[in-house]
């Protein structure tokens, strides 16, 4: 709102020409980002209390690990106040006609409320395992990354019809093949939905999801405002995407809000983010990577959420259910760590660590290729 | 197609259409057919020009009996329901069942009969689907009964009973599955009255020596195989008491390339019994494949060992014998059982529950025949309590069953009373649901705990048991480890060698789940829960230990941890046990550092000598933090059991252990004041503050909710 009232005054008045700041995409980032954690500072204890009068609080799931006990009655939901800050702090700043900005919106929109749905469901039941059924939230997750897959290598892709199917992987310059649309729309559904899972399964510990997920849009922003910009994308042998650039303040106004939830999230948490945050994250994360080029670098990017997601599935997959076994102590590796004996807020650090350090080398990719 | 509709329809209204037509349906089994048979015979009784037509499937139980009884008899094709999931049967099931519907369709508009009164079976679905067809086109007047035997509908009984006009109720149990239900009771032909024993023994093909009380066993029109194999590997025993029995035995129709009844009596006879057993048994065991004149058999019997189907249930009852049942188990609705219980809870009956073993390749229901001889015996050395059991039975009938459901298909409103509801039946709850209960139990009570006291009826817990012991040999390991789980828990102990047989079963699991870890066909988890269940069943023996010794060379790891578990529950045994602690001590070097915990554990409760001493010790610079707490546990349990006395050299060793940990336990104050607070509800009546006194009650009553 403010980015359009800023344009339209500009060109009226030299005394108005103070507002051509908006069009630099660094400002605009940095005030999203201020104007979210703002947004979650004011909000947040309203909020959680009211949050605790609806008694949307979290129930109780059978894990296994002694902690998570003491942990029935806190409340959750607290995607919405994320979700809340980010779309507020972009329709202040945003440009609405952009389209990775609407595609990046809609994935968070989507999967905040479906996660919304399945934490109402929990609470419902008064059940941590028994929200929706495993089939109806995939299906509603696989609809959503049906369509966008097909927006993705159809005619009206963001990237450009050219790019749209491409594969480009990190350390490597140039695309190293084209393997059609249905291939690469194949590849983008089954990547969207195991991501958005991926933070789903990793958010078990207070902080742990959302901490990585900070590091993570933060890089990616980064990216957008390379590869946004033509001259920087020019130099460091990036395609120019146009409009990309917006994803930065998305990633900003993301930034911001994460942030602003560690601060009631961090160990002992007095909210989680329950389903409607980690979906909704995972989401924003898995269209953002695409939608900037950056699929194959996720696996390293986000590695930390690659491992909770493969270690819990192999272990449920695999082992309990197939050949009668487990293969790790516990799963996912948050689990694992901790009935080995390392403290719940060891964990998280520990695995705050690993994923900074993995978020580094990502970075590391813009320039080494 | 519409012309034909029409002309049936109109055949319906045929003036001579008015003449009474039934026809009769229901079969694969002598229980489906006689009843349907008896309901005709009331019928016939009222209005004797009634003309009657059987529809049944060829070569079962109905092409031998109607055609006796003198009914037309009609074949359509039809199938058991083969299951929900897809398979070739499944194809061939709707393929029979098309065919048959449309057999009977063209049967019913030929015929056009007033009433169909069927009696479930598989058989009679087709007809009552044709029916049911027939008569909501609106081409046929036709009234439809369906009589239930069972105090568990069956399945066809089940789906169609909506859409019939009335269900004829055996149980008032049953009356919670159909709101159209009439509770009728069970129809016995006219032949099965009761006869003087005296007349009864003239009119006999065999004789019977003076003196001798008549054993009567059978499974049913078409024989029973654990009933067959139980009473002949019974016969041995029963033989030591020839003087004063009698063994009379139906083994049944059955003649299918499954089983084929008699031949495999006799061969199990001559097997048995060896050579003479012609010579033995004369004057002692008389055999049929079936007794046509059943009532005289059993006025002459002292006790009848037999299936729980509904309709020798009533049949006995009629006739009021004592009846030691064995129910048929995993029927639907485990309808079987819930008979057998009726008729136990009444007094009437004994139950004996058959094992599942493995045999000749196959899974079979077998009964021990020392078990039922046994058993047999005991009843019949207790006069006073066969009379009792004999009076019970007969009261369990219900009378007047077919006036019943002669006034029912008139519909003259003749018997107003007796439709009473009754409570259902208590569940027999399902095996995962049993597995919570007993879980839970077993975790509020620890060693004290027993299942009976649970499941609340002895009964009822041996038939779990025997449901369970047949979960052990099924293909999928899933089930098989929901038996070993619910083994333990009903502590089932004379599974044990089982048990321990599956412990050490070392067949190789399939390549495909080898290459991603899996190691036997009894995989990790079995072997674990089978570790675990011989802790709940608390029953110790060498062949335990044994086995117990091997567990903790189990190539999974938690199969290893268990059995130091194991070894710890059983310390007070095992307590300086050299080869034991031999065993832990190796365990202390374990990749696992789970086993090792538990491997310390146990070596504090079971070790005497100093080197267990000095191997907890020398673990004070364990890696992981549970390791070395684990140790100390070992050495504080040791000096509490009074083999290690605290000296200086002892202390110091003990100052050398890392002490720093990399795990904490949070306490949150708010949280414990609350929980504290909240002990204080437990018992006395608390005080009623959100009572109306003063403004602002409003608002401590809502928050109180």
């Amino acid at each position: 709102m403010i980015y359009e009232l800023c344009k339209f005054l500009a060109p009226y008045s030299v005394s108005f020409s103070f507002f051509r700041l908006v069009n630099y995409i660094t400002f605009r980032a940095i005030m999203s980002a201020l104007t979210s954690v703002i947004f979650i500072f004011l909000f947040s204890r309203r909020f959680i209390l009211l949050v605790h009068r609806k008694c949307l609080l979290d129930q109780v799931r059978e894990t296994g690990v002694a902690s998570v006990f003491d942990k029935r009655g806190t409340p959750t939901m607290g995607g919405v106040l994320i979700i809340g800050a980010v779309l507020i702090s972009m329709a202040l700043w945003g440009d609405w006609r952009n389209p990775f900005l609407l595609c990046s919106v809609a994935g968070m929109l989507w999967f905040g409320l479906l996660g919304l749905w399945d934490d109402i469901a929990k609470v419902k039941q008064k059940s941590g395992d028994r929200g929706l059924s495993e089939r109806t939230k995939l299906v509603l997750q696989g609809l959503f990354s049906l369509i966008f897959a097909w927006v993705c290598v159809g005619r009206c892709a963001p990237l450009g019809c050219a790019l749209a199917t491409k594969v480009c992987v990190p350390f490597y310059k140039f695309p190293i093949a084209d393997i059609g649309p249905v291939l690469y729309g194949l590849f983008i559904f089954l990547f969207v939905v195991f991501v958005s899972n991926a933070v789903n399964i990793t958010d078990g510990l207070d902080g742990l999801a959302i901490t990585p997920s900070i590091f993570v849009v933060a890089v990616l922003g980064v990216f957008a405002y390379v590869e946004g910009n033509r001259i920087y994308s020019a130099y460091l042998h990036y395609a120019y995407l146009r409009g990309a650039g917006e994803l930065m303040i998305f990633g900003a106004a993301f930034v911001g809000a994460g942030l602003g939830f560690l601060w009631y999230n961090a160990y002992p948490a007095q909210i989680f983010m329950g389903d409607t945050g980690s979906l909704a994250i995972g989401g924003t994360m898995a269209v953002m990577s695409v939608l900037l080029k950056q699929e194959f670098l996720f696996p390293l990017l986000g590695g930390l959420f690659i491992a909770e997601a493969l270690s819990s599935q192999i272990q449920d997959k695999i082992g309990v259910k197939w050949i009668g076994r487990r293969i790790f102590y516990r799963a996912p590796l948050h689990h694992n760590l901790q009935h080995k004996g390392i403290a719940e807020t060891k964990v998280v650090i520990r695995l705050w660590i690993v994923a900074g350090i993995l978020a580094l080398i990502s970075l590391a990719t813009i320039k080494l290729r | 197609m519409a012309v034909a509709a029409l002309a049936a329809a109109l055949r319906w209204k045929r003036p001579e259409a008015s003449q009474a037509r039934v026809v009769l349906s229901g079969g694969g089994t002598g229980g489906h057919v006689n009843p349907a048979l008896a309901i005709a015979e009331g019928i016939k009784a009222r209005e004797p020009q009634t003309k009657f037509l059987y529809i049944g499937v060829r070569n079962k139980a109905e092409s031998v009996i109607v055609t006796k009884a003198g009914y037309d008899l009609r074949y359509v094709c039809s199938e058991g329901y083969p299951g929900l999931r897809p398979s070739f049967k499944t194809f061939r099931f709707l393929f029979k069942l098309c065919v048959g519907i449309v057999q009977s369709l063209v049967i019913l508009t030929v015929f056009t009969p007033r009433w169909i009164v069927a009696t479930g079976g598989y058989v009679s679905a087709p007809v009552i689907m044709a029916a049911v067809l027939l008569k909501k086109l609106r081409i046929a007047r036709v009234k439809i009964f369906l009589h239930e035997q069972n105090s568990i509908p069956g399945q066809l009984n089940a789906l169609m009973g909506r859409w019939v006009d009335k269900v004829l109720l055996t149980f008032p149990q049953t009356l919670s599955f159909f709101p159209n239900g009439a509770v009728v009771g069970y129809p016995i032909r006219h032949s099965i009255v009761p006869v003087g024993e005296e007349e009864a023994r003239k009119r006999l093909s065999f004789a019977i020596p003076e003196g001798r009380l008549v054993v009567f066993a059978f499974g049913g029109s078409q024989g029973a195989r654990t009933i067959n194999r139980a009473i002949v590997d019974a016969l041995p025993y029963l033989l030591e008491h020839r003087e004063r029995l009698f063994i009379v035995h139906g083994s049944g129709l059955a003649c299918s390339s499954g089983y084929n009844a008699a031949e495999d009596t006799l061969r199990r006879i001559s097997k048995v019994l060896g050579e003479d057993s012609p010579g033995l048994l004369s004057q002692f065991y008389y055999r049929k494949d079936y007794f046509h004149n059943i009532a005289e058999i059993y006025s002459i019997s002292s006790l009848i060992v037999c299936r729980s189907g509904a309709g020798s249930l009533n049949e006995i009852s009629r006739i009021g014998k004592p009846v030691l049942l064995i129910p048929k188990a995993n029927l639907p609705g485990d309808h079987q059982v819930m008979n057998a219980r009726a008729m136990r809870n009444a007094g009437a009956a004994e139950i004996l529950f058959e094992d599942t073993v493995m045999e000749e390749g196959g899974l079979l229901e077998y009964l021990d025949g020392r078990v039922l001889a046994e058993k047999i015996l005991a009843l019949l050395e207790d006069r006073p309590r066969l009379k009792e059991m004999a009076e019970k039975s007969r009261a369990f009938l219900r009378r007047e069953a077919i006036e019943r459901i002669v006034s029912e298909i008139f519909d003259d409103k003749r018997f107003a009373d007796g439709n009473g509801r009754v409570a259902p039946f208590r569940d027999l709850v399902g095996n995962c649901r049993l597995l919570r209960m007993l879980g839970q139990a077993h975790a509020a009570f620890g060693r004290s705990f027993d299942p009976a006291l649970v499941v609340d009826d002895g009964d009822d817990l041996a038939y779990y048991r025997h449901r369970a012991a047949g979960l052990l040999s099924q293909k999928g390991w899933q089930e098989r480890n929901l038996g070993v789980k619910l083994i333990g828990l009903t502590r089932h102990s004379e599974k044990i060698p089982t048990l321990l047989q599956m412990l050490s079963d070392r067949t190789p699991a399939s390549l495909a789940r080898r290459m991603f870890g899996g190691d036997f066909e009894q995989v990790g988890f079995i072997r674990r829960n089978i570790v675990n269940a011989l802790m709940v069943i608390d029953r110790f023996g060498p062949e335990v230990e044994k086995h117990l010794l091997d567990a903790m060379e189990d190539p999974y790891f938690e199969v290893r941890a268990q059995a130091c578990r194991a070894v710890t529950h059983f310390g007070a045994l095992l307590v300086g046990n050299v080869s034991c602690v031999q065993a832990l001590v190796e365990r202390l070097e374990d990749s696992c550092f789970e086993v090792v915990i538990e491997a310390a554990r146990a070596l504090g409760e079971i070790g005497t000598e100093p080197g267990a001493v000095r191997s907890l010790l020398s673990m004070n610079q364990a890696h992981y933090w549970q390791v070395r707490n684990a140790a100390l546990q070992g050495i504080k349990r040791m000096i509490e059991r009074g083999v290690l006395t605290p000296s200086d050299r002892l202390m110091a060793d003990l100052s050398s252990f890392i002490l720093t940990s990399t795990d904490f336990r949070p306490h949150f104050q708010i949280k414990e004041t609350y929980s504290a607070l909240r002990k204080c509800f437990e018992g006395g009546d608390a005080i009623d503050y959100c009572r109306p006194t003063a403004a602002g009650s409003h608002k401590v009553a809502g928050k109180a909710k």
